[in-house]
């Protein structure tokens, strides 16, 4: 009986690996007669800019485990963190601050920063990726401690931290385009019948209720970071359905209603509410509960380069230490117990070999996946989903206005695909300024990841455009002719996406797991939920069980 | 010669009467607009004018030959100098001191050119008619369009078209005269081509200035503002535009009345005078806002102060108000004070690197009416503030008015002392404006002690009106607010909601 079932699902990935290649072909192909199309026909717009994104060439190399010239030389390092996104400088810093001097960060990009890199021009600097935190939960002491190294909490007031009045984010906040107008905040409001209204209220009480609840062990039911939830499995086994269903089974059917989650799910996990967890979804809403003397509950904290900024301060003490243009790309375990490194110089290309002995992986899966072919690691990978998103800086001379609220840090329009822009300068101090930078945030959740993630790659700069200004002309009539430049990026594996039976699963808990206390592993994927925080933890979590394996 | 020629030219005569006439009337309104005092400028601008005419008059004997072709000639010219004549002066009234040369010489100009017309009409009609009915016929047409001229002027064009649209029009009608003149007798005059495509050419020029006056001075401000403007001008933050009526000058930026001349007096006593005066030591001076110096000006009055630093966004009004002369006049040349430094500079990047302390701080912005200058109101800038001043110094805020918008009042209090200053709130009234307010602020344990006495030539600010103006009636009594901060730009919302009642 067994025998069959195995050929039956054989068959059945069989059938499903063939479609997906087809679906593939399909998009890919046509992208490629739609580019040659454009070819012939004359440019549309006459807009300039860039299209990049993260190293493909380097990416490219260690999935095809091209052959490497052999390494000249070995050095010694006892602790190698390979990654310098918020978890790798996380855990760089961990080290530093507990007196380890022996340590190295390697980054394969030019830059370091992952997810948290950002651009600037002359008007301002601006995103490419992470763009704000919130107020840190008051339990949160790791980091606190840390927003207050970095002076973006100055000081307490009674219990509670005063976060930096330039930091946080400056009024007016939100906007939301619905119904011909700008109204305030994102929750839709203006000309939504009041059946909805109140349909809106009953889940904002509901998860709010949520969020001041604790599980059968005492602890919050949705917490950051994850990992300090309740374990509770009456509220865990909403992991194993998903946000559509769930809001379905509670009888949530207003548009409205649905439109917002949607635009939150996308904004957080860069997939819509059938693609996400319960869980997942809740945890957006409920685990949020920081207080400050001078913001209000769940107060936004942002800079013109976004969490770009909270990166570079988190370098700032460790660039000794960082490495750019090196990409890993094999480890080995040799027979004194210690562990082999092949690097790659991208910039001198010239490969060496790096003896440590111990390493954190602050890469997400698929990277790993490559990078630990030598050992057993027993995970599924292929739980591992990615959201790709496009991100657009647009430079403007004006941005033509619609009547009611006028223009704020994070502007969205109802019924879009993308989950709108922010303006870069919002923290400026400065009265005017005739043109503004707005990042423009698209994530790509129509097709599954691995489709939207080849048709993104396939995409020129002209079919972005193509994409991103009849949105805009939706939103801003008259845009277009106002617009200087736009630069595109394209993150193609985006973010973790925190489906049905991801979060609490018995595979993620696996891949948390050190190999032979030698490997560790940090980044946000293992929480599964791409946010600042997470990165943040994972980065100490991994920083510290190095700590105690050594000791 | 053509029959029709005499009749033509006699028509011409009454255009040419006309258009003269609104050239001058033009020029006096100008003048008394940019320059104040109406009977001089008009006076004046009359006896050149007359004067140039006479010039005019005598120079046309020099003129032999070709004298139909040169009416023509000196037609369209009028029409040109005439036409541009008022956007000329529109566009050099920035720089006053080449004003009056520019001014002086539009009006002579035309006047020779119009002074030269009818003798030389009346010559080429010289044969047509006896010389009592010449006479009496030239002067007849003349005088009538005279009348014409000075009905329509006030009547009509200026409430219609304005100075600038008016000078355009009546420039197309001498060509369009200088063209039917060209066209009917193009057999009777040497080079009838030329003088053709030099009408054309004018007249496109003159159309073109009548539909794009609307850039120079727009039409849609003119009925906007009710006073004259005489002055307009959008820098990169703002539109700057001076109106007048008779002696009352009145400076707007986008749209909002900042300081009408006749009672602005009463705004920056009660600005600068309970504070300066109240510190006998305050050597350094520091004013944010205020670009027209009238702050700087009562400021400058102490012998004490030993300098007055003024941070201005915007070049285009500190160099309006340097330059003008009508402005020099009502800020007494206060920006040119070798006391004054003048720094065009955004004020809350400015301050925040600034490390110098001041005595006395002016904080003088517009009304808080949009999220961009609701910054120069928070916590943050006043924190930033208080940092840059002396220990015994005295801040003084304009904080609207508190009888429209009282929360807006008590919200700038109560932010002020959010960030542990003591504050001292006191109001007057400013025709203008109405009841408005202001704010001092100082460290708490500075003791604010009433001037006893001010400076001999003011003309409101005394130590009775003073004990008034701090004396808050119920109905601006004190209200409970937030603190005003840049993630909460509470003040910007009240702001709209209070002044939404009024206007």
């Amino acid at each position: 009986m067994s025998g069959q079932m195995f050929y039956k699902d054989e068959f059945s990935a069989y059938l499903k690996r063939r479609s997906f290649l087809l679906r593939i072909g399909l998009i890919t192909g046509g992208i490629f007669l739609n580019s040659c199309y454009k070819k012939i026909r004359s440019a549309k717009y006459n807009i300039q800019g860039a299209l990049q994104g993260p190293d493909a060439n380097a990416g490219h190399l260690l999935r095809d485990k091209l052959k490497l010239p052999s390494a000249k030389n070995t050095r010694k390092v006892k602790t190698l963190i390979v990654g310098s996104g918020i978890s790798g400088l996380s855990a760089g810093r961990w080290l530093k601050k507990n007196g380890e001097t022996d340590f190295e960060i390697l980054e394969l990009e030019k830059h370091i920063g992952g997810n948290s890199y950002f651009g600037s021009n002359k008007i301002a600097s601006y995103p490419l990726g992470a763009h704000y935190i919130t107020i840190a939960n008051n339990d949160d002491a790791l980091l606190i401690d840390f927003l207050k190294e970095i002076d973006v909490i100055t000081h307490f007031e009674g219990q509670l931290p005063y976060y930096n009045d330039y930091y946080l984010t400056f009024d007016p906040e939100e906007r939301l385009l619905i119904n011909g107008a700008w109204q305030e905040g994102l929750i839709p409001d203006f000309g939504v019948p009041i059946a909805d209204k109140k349909e809106v209220r009953r889940f904002l009480a509901e998860v709010d209720q949520l969020k001041n609840t604790r599980g059968n062990d005492g602890k919050f039911l949705f917490n950051i970071p994850l990992n300090s939830s309740s374990t509770d499995e009456n509220y865990r086994k909403l992991d194993k359905i998903t946000f559509e269903a769930y809001l379905k089974e509670k009888g949530y059917r207003s548009k409205y209603l649905l439109w917002y989650l949607n635009y939150a799910c996308k904004d957080d996990y860069g997939q819509k509410i059938s693609h996400v967890s319960a869980w997942a979804g809740l945890h957006y809403f409920a685990s949020r509960r920081g207080m400050a003397a001078n913001a209000a509950q769940n107060a936004i904290l942002t800079w013109p380069e976004g969490n770009g900024w909270i990166m570079k301060k988190l370098a700032e003490q460790l660039k000794a230490h960082i490495k750019t243009s090196n990409l890993c790309y094999e480890l080995k375990p040799i027979s004194n117990g210690n562990t082999l490194v092949t690097v790659w110089n991208t910039k001198t290309q010239l490969t060496e070999n790096i003896e440590v002995e111990k390493i954190i992986l602050c890469a997400p899966q698929f990277v790993n996946n490559r990078l630990l072919e030598n050992f057993n690691r027993n995970i599924d990978y292929k739980a591992f989903n990615y959201s790709p998103w496009l991100i657009a800086n647009i430079t403007t001379n004006e941005l033509p206005e619609s009547k009611g609220v006028s223009l704020c840090w994070d502007n969205v329009a109802y019924n879009t695909s993308s989950v709108g822009y922010v303006n870069a300068a919002q923290q400026h101090l400065n009265l005017s300024e005739d043109k503004k930078v707005i990042t423009y945030y698209l994530p790509l959740c129509d097709f599954e990841p691995a489709i939207a993630r080849l048709a993104a790659y396939s995409r020129n700069y002209e079919q972005w455009l193509d994409i991103v200004i009849p949105e805009l002309e939706v939103i801003h009539p008259g845009i277009t002719k106002a617009i200087e430049t736009i630069d595109f990026w394209v993150w193609g594996h985006g973010m973790i996406t925190p489906a049905k039976d991801f979060i609490w699963s018995k595979n993620l808990e696996k891949a948390k797991l050190p190999i032979d206390n030698k490997i560790f592993f940090a980044h946000s994927d293992l929480s599964g939920v791409s946010i600042f925080e997470e990165a943040f933890h994972q980065g100490i979590n991994a920083a510290k069980q190095v700590i105690n394996a050594t000791s | 010669m053509n029959k029709k020629l005499p009749a033509l030219l006699l028509i011409s005569v009454f255009v040419v009467a006309t258009c003269g006439l609104i050239y001058e009337l033009i020029a006096g309104t100008l003048a008394s607009y940019l320059l104040g005092d109406s009977v001089t400028q008009f006076s004046t601008i009359i006896g050149v004018y007359l004067f140039s005419m006479g010039i005019g008059s005598w120079v046309s004997k020099y003129f032999n030959k070709n004298i139909l072709s040169w009416f023509i000639q000196i037609e369209i010219l009028v029409g040109l100098v005439g036409g541009f004549s008022s956007t000329v002066l529109f566009l050099v009234f920035e720089s006053i001191a080449s004003f009056r040369i520019v001014l002086y010489g539009f009006v002579s100009l035309t006047g020779i050119l119009v002074g030269l017309e009818i003798p030389l009409l009346m010559r080429i009609l010289k044969d047509r008619y006896e010389f009592k009915d010449l006479v009496s016929k030239v002067f007849t047409f003349d005088y009538i369009g005279a009348l014409l001229a000075s009905l329509i002027f006030p009547l009509l064009l200026i409430p219609h078209l304005g100075l600038v649209k008016t000078a355009y029009l009546f420039g197309m009608l001498n060509v369009a005269v200088a063209l039917i003149v060209c066209l009917s007798f193009k057999r009777e005059i040497k080079g009838a081509k030329y003088l053709q495509g030099g009408s054309f050419i004018s007249m496109i020029a003159l159309l073109s200035g009548f539909i794009y006056a609307d850039k120079i001075t727009s039409f849609s401000e003119s009925q906007t503002y009710s006073d004259t403007i005489i002055y307009s001008k959008s820098t990169p933050y703002q539109r700057i535009i001076l109106t007048k009526k008779n002696k009352v000058i009145r400076l707007f930026l986008n749209g909002n009345l900042q300081f009408s001349s006749d009672d602005e007096y009463r705004y920056h006593e009660a600005l600068v005078h309970p504070g300066l005066q109240a510190l006998p030591f305050a050597k350094q001076v520091l004013v944010m806002g205020g670009g027209d110096g009238l702050a700087v000006r009562e400021i400058l009055r102490y012998p004490n102060v030993d300098s007055v630093t003024l941070v201005d966004l915007d070049k285009g009004m500190t160099r309006l108000f340097q330059s003008n002369k009508i402005l020099l006049g009502l800020n007494k040349n206060a920006l040119l004070s070798p006391k004054v430094k003048v720094i065009n500079a955004d004020a809350f990047s400015w301050v925040k690197a600034q490390r110098k302390k001041f005595d006395f701080i002016v904080i003088d912005f517009p009304d808080p009416s949009n999220y961009a200058v609701g910054k120069l109101y928070t916590n943050a800038f006043y924190k930033l503030v208080k940092g840059i001043l002396a220990p015994k110094g005295l801040i003084v805020v304009q904080s609207t008015s508190p009888f429209v918008a009282p929360k807006s009042f008590w919200t700038v209090n109560k932010t002020l002392e959010s960030v542990g200053l003591k504050t001292i709130p006191y109001h007057n009234y400013v025709p203008s404006f109405g009841e408005w307010g202001y704010i001092m602020a100082t460290e708490p344990d500075n003791l604010y002690k009433k001037p006893l006495q001010y400076l001999p030539d003011l003309r409101f600010i005394s130590k009775e009106s003073l004990d008034l103006m701090l004396y808050f009636p119920k109905d601006m009594g004190k209200v409970e607010t937030e603190v005003n901060k840049l993630n909460n730009q509470i003040l910007v919302k009240y702001f709209e909601d209070e002044w939404a009642n009024v206007l």
